[in-house]
């Protein structure tokens, strides 16, 4: 019990879940998901450009004006070469504020700028630029330095630039801050964007909802308009309008079925009920007694009928199949059946021709029964020319077909097209008689279906045809069958050429 | 002949007794399996009458313990008409079986088809009141007066014979003289029947042949009423 009862909770929680989202919603958060990896993704490699090109500008801008200190110290050949390079570096100085300068030597003379002697010892010999604090630890400077080797004027001297790293720092920072400010933001705006667009996208599935169930308020003949929806849409919207079609012709067929069903049982029960009223009403002696009671059975007998034929149809409808299949020939199956019905036959001043031979694999009761029902069809409703024919042949190798005509009255399509409906009848007029209760070719058409057959009617030149198809035999033993070419002479009815079916022991 | 039933439900139960008690049976009744189980084993019947669902054992046990000891007929009685109840029960050793619902005269000629099966002397001459068939020969007579009729009308008037004072159905005929085993709806059988009476009765007065009304039809001698 436990391993049936666990999983089915486990599979409900996550549908339950994914269900409550809505597309829309959904498609906002995927596409704020997005945007958001995508401005990061983006936002850090600005940073990293930013970065990498503020570095290389204040690098330009220290060279440059290193280059005069520079040629300078290198060119000068003053003897107050010192004093002059402390000049210089005070000169500029006072002219950019944020740009400030050491000299460090061994010689005390060549010595510039406060905390030259730790700068010297910080200061990358590989000329990168490196981010230091001052002497007082309050401002940080991107200092750059130069070694400049000692000359017959001087000693060996170390050059150094210091810019106020705090500018580009704070750059940097407002620009991450602007980042990781405006990448929420965007991607906030980029949801409420994607619910927008959902939004107006899944209008068309809106439009097929209202429409559906526009259908499903008046449950008439009515389906989806087409022209009001978009092309990605057609297909399913055309798919429901042919489910709503058949939906609708078996439901009109189920409401027919039911209203003839009732009225075929209300009969037969509403008489038994009246005779047996009037009958009870007085005494009576035992021969009017029997008189009902037999006249009850006889309605019982048609009831029990009608109910048996609904049931094999109900089942044929189900899906049962034939079984138990044989291979035998349709000439001689219909030759039984034309012999079972010899005396009726002669009665009505009939015959009955027979051409041509096929096997089929059958189930011998059924194939028997739904011969029976097309031959009394035929008999029943041949007007005009006494002769019912009926042509036996294979269709192709997998089918063979056998088409029974009768003449008849001319059969509008309408008519000819529920044929094989039950409890129809072409002649409205439902005649009483036990015989007929407007099942037969219904079960034929049944007894088609479960081997896999069809059944057709036409109608051409005052003969209506009724043909029905079923699997064809492969090429049987030898002796199952009587072949094709014997039996297309035609055989009439009337000769009473079968051997005898005695009766049993 | 004795009969035994085993059938839970009283309704079917009660009218199989009554109506094969008035058609001189010998009938005993069990309600559930294990009663149905002991009548069977224990006592001689000439055939039994044994439905598949019941309380206590079901049909297919009891069959079991029945051939286990003895060769008694029996037809089933099989609610569902799949064809697996019907398989097994006569792999199972049931002569027969009947598909609820059935009719009384169905279960009435199947009994006596079983019963007679065992003591099968062949006739060669019937008789029912004056009317002769010579099996042999094929040849009927009347108060000595030849009647001439075709194969199928003599089939059906030999089995008539053979079941004479029975009720033989329209479904029953149809089975077994053209082989025709399934409802057929038509009107052959009243046909052949309205013939055969032509032949047979018309000329003679006294009517041998009758029609049970919504059951069948019967050749007997009856008296005159």
């Amino acid at each position: 019990m436990p391993a049936d009862g666990e999983p089915a909770p486990t599979r409900s929680a996550p549908d339950k879940a994914s269900r409550s989202w809505s597309i829309s919603a959904r498609l906002a958060l995927m596409f704020a998901v997005t945007a958001v990896a995508i401005f990061t993704l983006m936002g850090a490699a600005l940073y990293r450009v930013l970065d990498r090109e503020l570095d290389h500008y204040q690098r330009e801008q220290m060279q440059g004006r290193l280059a005069d200190l520079r040629y300078l110290l290198e060119h000068g050949r003053s003897p107050q070469l010192a004093s002059r390079a402390a000049a210089k570096m005070e000169d500029m100085e006072r002219g950019d504020p944020h740009t400030r300068y050491w000299l460090w030597s061994d010689d005390p003379r060549y010595r510039y700028g406060d905390g030259a002697e730790r700068l010297a010892r910080e200061v990358d010999p590989d000329g990168r630029i490196r981010v230091v604090p001052d002497a007082a630890g309050q401002e940080s400077f991107a200092v750059l330095g130069a070694q400049l080797p000692a000359n017959d004027v001087r000693p060996a001297v170390q050059l150094m630039i210091g810019m106020d790293a705090g500018a580009i720092a704070g750059t940097l920072l407002n620009f991450r801050t602007a980042l990781m400010a405006l990448t929420p933001a965007a991607a906030l705006l980029v949801a409420a964007l994607g619910y927008w667009i959902a939004v107006i996208g899944l209008k068309p599935l809106k439009q097929l909802s209202a429409e559906a169930q526009r259908i499903g308020r008046n449950r008439g003949g009515e389906r989806l308009r087409l022209p009001v929806l978009p092309a990605e849409l057609l297909n399913l919207a055309a798919s429901f309008n042919a489910a709503l079609d058949r939906l609708n012709t078996a439901y009109q067929q189920l409401e027919t079925f039911n209203a003839d069903v009732a009225h075929e049982l209300r009969t037969p029960v509403a008489n038994m009920i009246g005779q047996t009223q009037v009958v009870l009403s007085r005494s009576r002696g035992v021969a009017e007694l029997r008189e009902v009671l037999q006249s009850n059975l006889e309605e019982l007998e048609r009831l029990r009928g009608i109910v048996a034929d609904m049931l094999f149809l109900a089942r044929a409808e189900q899906g049962e199949r034939a079984h138990d299949l044989v291979a035998v020939s349709l000439a001689g199956e219909m030759g039984k059946i034309i012999d079972f019905f010899d005396m009726v036959l002669d009665d009505a001043g009939m015959r009955v021709q027979v051409h041509g031979d096929a096997q089929v694999r059958v189930q011998t009761p059924l194939l028997r029964r739904a011969l029976s029902n097309l031959l009394q069809n035929a008999i029943q409703h041949s007007l005009g020319s006494k002769l019912i024919s009926v042509r036996i042949g294979l269709r192709d190798g997998m089918t063979a077909e056998l088409a029974i005509s009768n003449a008849s009255d001319p059969i509008s399509p309408e008519q000819l097209r529920h044929l094989f409906d039950r409890f129809y009848r072409v002649d409205d007029a439902r005649h009483n008689s036990g015989e007929s209760h407007g099942l037969g070719l219904a079960i034929v058409k049944a007894i088609a279906a479960m081997h896999a057959g069809d059944v057709l009617v036409s109608q051409a030149n005052g003969l209506v045809t009724i043909a029905i198809r079923l699997p064809a035999a492969m090429a049987g033993p030898p002796g199952s069958g009587p072949a094709p070419s014997g039996l297309s002479a035609p055989r009439e009815a009337s000769r009473d050429n079968l051997p005898l079916a005695s009766p049993r022991p | 002949m004795k009969v035994l039933i085993i059938e839970d439900e009283r309704k079917i139960a009660d009218y199989l007794c009554q109506g094969l008690t008035e058609q001189g049976w010998t009938v005993d009744v069990a309600h559930d399996g294990i009663d149905g189980q002991h009548l069977a084993v224990h006592y001689d019947f000439d055939v039994i009458v044994l439905d598949v669902m019941l309380p206590g054992l079901n049909g297919f046990d009891i069959l079991r313990s029945l051939r286990a000891v003895k060769g008694t007929p029996v037809i089933m009685l099989t609610a569902r008409d799949g064809v697996e109840d019907r398989v097994r029960g006569l792999r199972e050793g049931a002569d027969d079986y009947l598909v609820k619902p059935f009719s009384f005269i169905e279960l009435q000629a199947r009994l006596q088809a079983l019963t007679r099966r065992g003591r099968a002397q062949e006739q060669t001459l019937l008789r029912v009141g004056d009317l002769a068939i010579d099996l042999i020969r094929r040849k009927v007579t009347r108060a000595g007066q030849r009647i001439d009729l075709t194969a199928k009308e003599f089939a059906l008037l030999e089995l008539l014979a053979r079941r004479q004072g029975e009720i033989l159905s329209k479904t029953a005929i149809a089975e077994l003289v053209w082989d025709m085993n399934f409802d057929s709806n038509t009107n052959v059988v009243e046909v052949a029947v309205k013939r055969l009476r032509a032949k047979v009765d018309l000329p003679f007065g006294t009517p041998l042949l009758h029609t049970i009304r919504g059951m069948g039809y019967t050749l007997e001698e009856r008296d005159a009423s």
